[in-house]
């Protein structure tokens, strides 16, 4: 990997009050060497990786809990990926469904934050065959 | 410590990886990589034969090249990694879409590695969602 650049997907929480614009705003008044792109599920951020780094460090101060980033392979602007330039999104898809299930991961750091313990899920078990010759009336 | 998550292109799995402070293998830094580093063999996504052998030690010449392909990616990762999470039931537009039989084989490729493994289950509510992060919390802060 590029040892200096690295872009960023940064996402909010469908349940969060923070806009896109908010995000955006936040990092040009940091006033690092970074670009930044507005999107629709947050920002597109770029730039030298430590920097980037301590911005999205800073950056989840706003809402520590909804604000979600990872790894973009591609730089901001790409013509294979950019829309601009007709380029495909084939990783879009996991995005808007992954963004659909942000506000649940919130809730349980918000949880993990308050001390809380995970609830055992209930499994559902195989049905004995005993008891599945009872249903049927097979004795 | 370097843990592999699966599907390795999740932002979920990543983002919480990292703010336990540990670093995430992902399939982003290695596409990143690939068309960044490499001189340009096979423009636009500098997919060259290389690839194509490094497929082979995972899985054999019969089985389909989405399989190889796939594994000529996350191979390399699995061997690196200390740890891993692996998420399951995930619907079926989630992760890697289009071979159950590649995510069979990572999960086999896990298992012979010997490292440790947290299985969590997708979550489709927010007591499921508080259950993922406790027990990935838990797991990660046990890893340090």
């Amino acid at each position: 990997m590029s040892a200096e650049r690295e872009t960023r997907i940064i996402m909010i929480s469908p349940s969060s009050d923070i806009t896109p614009d908010q995000i955006v705003r936040a990092i040009h008044a940091m006033g690092k060497s970074v670009t930044v792109k507005e999107a629709c599920y947050g920002a597109v951020l770029e730039g030298k990786r430590e920097i980037v780094r301590d911005v999205v460090t800073e950056l989840r101060k706003l809402d520590k809990n909804a604000i979600f980033t990872k790894v973009r392979a591609y730089c901001a602007g790409d013509p294979r990926r950019c829309r601009a330039h007709h380029g495909t999104r084939p990783g879009f898809a996991q995005l808007e469904m992954e963004w659909g299930d942000l506000w649940k991961i919130q809730h349980g750091l918000e949880c993990a934050d308050r001390g809380e313990k995970a609830n055992e899920r209930k499994t559902v078990k195989k049905l004995p065959i005993d008891e599945f010759k009872k249903i049927c009336e097979v004795k | 410590m370097k843990v592999f998550i699966d599907p390795p292109n999740s932002l979920i799995l990543f983002d919480l990886v990292e703010r336990s402070g540990h670093e995430p293998l992902s399939t982003m830094a290695l596409i990143q990589e690939k068309i960044e580093n490499t001189e340009i063999d096979m423009p636009p996504m500098n997919v060259s034969p290389d690839d194509v052998m490094k497929g082979l030690k995972y899985a054999g010449i019969e089985v389909p090249s989405g399989v190889r392909g796939r594994l000529a990616l996350w191979g390399p990762m699995i061997e690196e990694a200390e740890a891993a999470i692996i998420m399951e039931d995930c619907p079926y537009g989630f992760g890697c879409v289009g071979c159950h039989r590649t995510t069979l084989m990572v999960r086999y490729l896990i298992k012979k590695k010997g490292i440790p493994v947290l299985n969590v289950n997708y979550p489709n509510d927010e007591e499921e969602g508080k259950e993922l992060v406790i027990k990935m919390k838990e797991f990660l802060e046990g890893l340090k």
